[in-house]
C-alpha cells in the first residue's frame, strides 16, 4: 500500500475513535448544561421580600428586626395598589356592597332592640331602614346610571337625620355616596365583566404581593406568601398586565391566542393608573435582592416542595446508599474470593457464575419487588422488627441489586493480581487465608475501588427497587433505620408525575435532579481520588 | 519433628571471608571450585523414585537424589526438563497447579512432604524460596522482611527490629537499604529487590533455601552479588540452585544434577560433572553439543 494511502487511512482511524468521544462530550453538555443552568436556579435567584418572609416565619432563618422593617416599607409601597383597588370595588361589586347593606339593616336592628325603643317608634325605624335597604339594593344592580342617581339621592335625604345619629345607620350614607363617586366613573353595562375581571386581577395582586395584612392567614404554607422569587414575580406581573384571549383572527380559521391588554380593558376606569403603579414600583414593592439560598442543601421543605430546600431527600439518599454499600462491599468481596481460590471449574461454581450474570441483568423493578417480598415481608418479621418499608429493607435490596457488579470487578481484580505474590507468600509460609488478607487485597485493591465506584453510582441514583421498600414522597425527617425516608431519586420522580404542585416549582424539581447529579458526581470523585492514592502507594511513591 | 536448627547468623559482611579458597581460585582465572566435596554430611533432602505428573503430562519421573546439608546442589539441565518441577516439589509450591498428580516419596528434614498429616505452614517456614523474577511484596523494605518472622508470630518492635537488620545483612542488603527501611519495596533495583526476596526468605530461619534461577532476570553485576551472597551463605545453609547458566553452576555449586525431559541423568560432584562426566548426555550438554 502506498505510504499516502496509509497515512491518510491512519488520520482517518484516529478520527473515527475520537468522533464517538466528541459526541459523548457533546451529549452530556447538551443534556447537563441546561439542568445546570435550571438547578442553579433553586440555589441562586432574586429572593423577595416575601421570600424572607417565609424564610422568617417557616424555617425561623434570617433577622427579625430587618425584615419586619423591610416587610414594613414594601407594604407601605402597595398601599396605594390596595387603595386603588378597594375604590373602584366599591363601585363594582354590587353584591358586596348588597351584603353590607343587609348587615346595616341587620345591626341597626338589634341596636333598637337594645335600647328598648317603644313599639311605634321600632316599627316605623324599621320599616324605614329597609326601605333605605332595598332602594340601596336596586340602586347598586341597576345599570341605568339615572335611576341609580335617583335612588342613592332618596337615600342621602335621610343623613342628616337625627334618628340615625350615633348608630350603625349612619353606615348606609357613605355607601351610597361612595357609590355614586365610583359609579360616576364605571360604565355600568360593563359592570358584569369587571366583576369577573376584579376577581381574576385580584387573584394576581394576592399571588404577588399574598394576603393582605388584615386578612387572615391562610391554612397552606404557599398561600400565605406572594411571590417570594423575582422570576416568578415577573411571570405574574405578565399576568396582571396581559391577558390572553381566544380570537378569531381570520373568518373561518381555527381561534389564535393572543395577548390582551389588560389596562386598555379598564382604560375608562379608576383602575387604569393601578397598572402602571404597580409595573413601575415593583421592585419597591418586592424588594428583590440576589440571593445565595445555600440551606437549599439542608431545609426540610413544606408540602409538596412549594418552600424551602431538599435536606431529607439528600439525607436519604446518602443514608441508603452508604448503608447498601456496607453490605455490599464485604459480601461481595468475599464471593469474589471464594470464586477465585477455586482452582477446580466444577459444575457447582459454573452454576453459581451463571446464577450471577443473570442477577445482573434483571431489571431494577424486579428487584424492588423481590425486596418488598422478600425482606419487608418475610426478614424483618424474622427479626421482630414491623413488616413495613424501611431504610433498612431498602439498603438490603440495592445491596442485592448491586452485588453482581461488585462480584464481577472483585473477582477481575482479584485475578489481576500477579500469582507470583501468592506463590511468595505461601513459601514463607503464610496460610491462604492470610496471603489473600496481608497481600492479595491491598494489591487488588485499586481494582475493587473500581467496583465500588460503579456500584456506589447505580444505588444513588436507583428508584425502582426502593419504591416498594424504603422510599415515600412525603414523610418526616427518619429518625431510625426502621422508618422510610425520602430521596433524591424518588422524589424527583414524583415530582416529575405525582405532585400537582411541581409545577409550580420547576426550580425545584431541576434543583433536585441537578443536586442528585452532582451527588453522585462528587462520590464518584471522591472514590477516585482515593483509589489512586492507593495506587501510587502501591506503586511505591 | 521438624524443627529448625538454631543458630546465630554471623556477622556476616557479605564477603566470602570464610571461603578464601574459592576467591583465589576465582581470581586465578578457574572456574571451578575447588572445595572440599567430600564432606560426610547428613541428607537434608532425600527423592525416592519421586514423580510428578501435570496431569497427564509427566514433570519429572523416578527421580531418586540426595541433598546433603550445608552444601549449595545445582540442577542444571535444557529448558522444559523438569528442574523447576522438582525443585518445587521440595515445598509444595506445586499445589497451586490443579490436577497435579505424585508418586513415590520426597523427604525433608526427614519427614515425606506429601505425607497428609505434614503441616505445610511449618514445612515452608523451614524450607525457603526465591524466584526467578523478584517478587518483593508492594509494602516497604521492613514490612517485606518481617513477612515471615510476623507469621511465626513475633509480634514485639524490638524482635522484629533485630530480626529484620540480622536478614538482610545476611542477605547483603543493610548497607543500602538501612536508612530508610520505610521506603517500598518496589522502588529498589532488579538486584536489590532480589536480595530483599533472599532476605525475606532468611528471616523465618529455614534450614533449606531454594532458589530457582535466582539471577536470570538480573544484570551481570547484580548476579555477580547474588552469587557471592551464595558463597556467603553456604555454610550456614543447605542452598538447591536451579540454573540455566552452566557456568555459574560450575562457579557457586559443590553439587550438581543434571536433568534431561524429567529424568535425572547423572548426580555427583560439581568438579566431576563438569570435568570428567560419567554418561555421555551429560557430557554433550557440557561442552554444548545441545542446549
Amino acid at each position: 500500500m502506498k505510504v499516502i494511502r496509509r497515512t491518510i487511512l491512519d488520520k482517518a482511524f484516529t478520527a473515527i475513535t475520537a468522533l464517538p468521544v466528541v459526541l459523548l462530550v457533546a451529549a452530556l453538555l447538551v443534556i447537563l448544561t441546561p439542568m445546570l443552568w435550571r438547578g442553579a436556579g433553586a440555589v441562586l435567584f432574586e429572593g423577595t421580600v416575601e421570600w424572607r418572609k417565609m424564610q422568617l416565619a417557616e424555617f425561623g432563618h434570617g433577622d427579625e428586626a430587618g425584615i419586619r422593617a423591610e416587610a414594613d416599607q414594601a407594604q407601605a409601597a402597595r398601599a396605594a395598589v390596595y387603595e386603588m383597588i378597594d375604590k373602584f370595588k366599591s363601585g363594582v361589586d354590587a353584591e358586596q356592597l348588597t351584603d353590607r347593606a343587609k348587615e346595616i339593616y341587620r345591626g341597626f336592628g338589634k341596636e333598637l332592640q337594645r335600647k328598648d325603643v317603644p313599639r311605634e317608634q321600632y316599627t316605623m325605624l324599621r320599616s324605614l331602614s329597609r326601605e333605605i335597604r332595598d332602594k340601596l339594593e336596586t340602586a347598586f344592580s341597576s345599570s341605568d346610571i339615572g335611576q341609580m342617581r335617583e335612588l342613592t339621592n332618596d337615600v342621602l335625604q335621610y343623613e342628616t337625620d337625627d334618628r340615625f345619629k350615633g348608630t350603625i345607620a349612619r353606615e348606609f350614607f357613605p355607601l351610597a355616596r361612595k357609590y355614586q363617586e365610583a359609579a360616576a366613573t364605571v360604565n355600568l353595562n360593563k359592570r358584569s365583566e369587571y366583576a369577573r375581571d376584579l376577581a381574576e386581577l385580584e387573584q394576581i395582586i394576592r399571588d404577588i404581593f399574598g394576603p393582605r395584612p388584615m386578612e387572615e392567614s391562610p391554612a397552606l404554607a404557599q398561600f400565605r406568601y406572594g411571590a417570594t422569587r423575582w422570576d416568578q414575580a415577573q411571570d405574574l406581573l405578565f399576568r396582571l398586565l396581559w391577558k390572553e384571549e381566544w380570537v378569531e383572527k381570520q373568518p373561518g380559521q381555527p381561534l389564535v391566542k393572543i395577548a390582551a391588554s389588560r389596562k386598555e380593558q379598564f382604560a375608562e376606569t379608576e383602575l387604569k393608573g393601578m397598572f402602571d403603579l404597580v409595573e413601575n414600583n415593583l421592585g419597591r414593592m418586592l424588594n428583590p435582592k440576589w440571593t445565595f439560598y445555600w440551606r437549599y442543601f439542608t431545609d426540610d421543605s413544606t408540602p409538596g416542595h412549594y418552600f424551602g430546600g431538599i435536606g431529607p431527600e439528600i439525607l436519604g439518599t446518602l443514608i441508603l446508599t452508604i448503608l447498601s454499600m456496607a453490605f455490599v462491599v464485604p459480601l461481595g468481596l468475599i464471593s469474589a474470593a471464594y470464586l477465585t481460590e477455586r482452582t477446580h471449574e466444577g459444575p457447582v461454581i459454573r452454576i453459581i457464575r451463571m446464577c450471577i450474570n443473570t442477577l445482573a441483568g434483571v431489571p431494577s423493578i424486579v428487584f424492588g419487588l423481590f425486596g418488598m417480598a422478600f425482606f419487608v415481608l418475610f426478614f424483618l418479621p424474622l427479626f421482630g422488627a414491623p413488616s413495613k418499608p424501611c431504610i433498612l429493607a431498602g439498603s438490603l435490596t440495592l445491596a442485592v441489586l448491586t452485588l453482581p457488579v461488585m462480584i464481577r470487578s472483585s473477582e477481575e481484580a482479584i485475578r489481576t493480581v500477579p500469582q507470583t505474590y501468592k506463590e511468595a507468600s505461601l513459601a514463607l509460609g503464610a496460610s491462604k487465608f492470610r496471603t489473600f488478607v496481608t497481600v492479595t487485597l491491598p494489591v487488588a485493591l485499586p481494582g475493587i475501588l473500581t467496583g465500588v465506584i460503579l456500584s456506589l453510582s447505580r444505588v444513588a441514583g436507583e428508584t425502582a427497587p426502593i419504591l416498594f421498600t424504603a422510599g415515600i414522597a412525603v414523610g418526616p425527617v427518619p429518625k431510625s433505620l426502621l422508618q422510610t425516608t425520602r430521596t433524591l431519586s424518588y422524589g424527583s420522580w414524583d415530582m416529575a408525575v405525582a405532585d400537582k404542585l411541581a409545577a409550580l416549582v420547576p426550580h425545584n424539581q431541576y434543583g433536585m435532579v441537578v443536586t442528585l447529579v452532582l451527588l453522585i458526581l462528587c462520590l464518584n470523585a471522591l472514590a477516585i481520588v482515593i483509589r489512586s492514592r492507593v495506587l501510587k502507594r502501591l506503586k511505591g511513591h | 519433628m521438624l524443627s529448625s536448627t538454631g543458630r546465630a547468623l554471623k556477622d556476616s559482611d557479605g564477603k566470602p571471608g570464610s571461603i578464601q579458597g574459592s576467591k583465589e581460585e576465582r581470581v586465578s582465572g578457574s572456574i571451578m571450585a575447588t572445595r572440599s566435596t567430600e564432606k560426610h554430611h547428613s541428607s537434608v533432602i532425600k527423592a525416592e523414585h519421586f514423580s510428578f505428573y501435570y496431569g497427564s503430562k509427566m514433570g519429572v519421573k523416578d527421580i531418586t537424589m540426595e541433598i546433603y546439608a550445608r552444601t549449595v546442589t545445582a540442577i542444571i539441565g535444557p529448558s522444559g526438563c523438569g528442574k523447576s518441577t522438582f525443585l518445587r516439589s521440595i515445598n509444595r509450591i506445586n499445589d497451586l497447579i490443579p490436577n497435579t498428580r505424585v508418586e513415590g516419596r520426597m523427604l525433608v528434614n526427614g519427614q515425606d512432604v506429601y505425607d497428609k498429616r505434614v503441616h505445610l505452614v511449618n514445612l515452608r517456614q523451614q524450607v525457603g524460596m526465591v524466584f526467578q523474577k523478584p517478587n518483593p511484596f508492594p509494602k516497604s523494605v521492613f514490612d517485606n522482611t518481617a513477612y515471615g518472622p510476623r507469621l511465626q508470630g513475633i509480634n514485639r518492635r524490638g524482635d522484629l527490629q533485630r530480626i529484620v537488620e540480622e536478614s538482610l545483612r545476611a542477605a547483603a542488603l543493610w548497607d543500602e537499604v538501612k536508612d530508610d527501611l520505610k521506603k517500598s519495596a518496589l522502588a529498589l533495583s532488579g538486584g536489590q529487590q532480589q536480595r530483599l526476596c533472599i532476605a525475606r526468605a532468611l528471616a523465618t530461619k529455614p534450614n533449606v533455601l531454594l532458589m530457582d534461577e535466582p539471577c536470570s532476570a538480573l544484570d551481570p553485576i547484580a548476579t555477580g552479588k547474588i552469587e557471592d551472597l551464595i558463597d556467603a551463605l553456604r555454610n550456614d545453609y543447605t542452598i538447591v540452585i536451579v540454573t540455566h547458566n552452566m557456568q555459574q553452576a560450575a562457579r557457586v555449586s559443590e553439587r550438581t544434577a543434571f536433568f534431561c525431559l524429567g529424568e535425572l541423568i547423572e548426580y555427583d560432584s560439581t568438579v566431576k560433572i563438569f570435568r570428567n562426566p560419567g554418561k555421555k548426555q551429560t557430557e554433550d550438554y557440557v561442552t554444548g553439543r545441545f542446549g
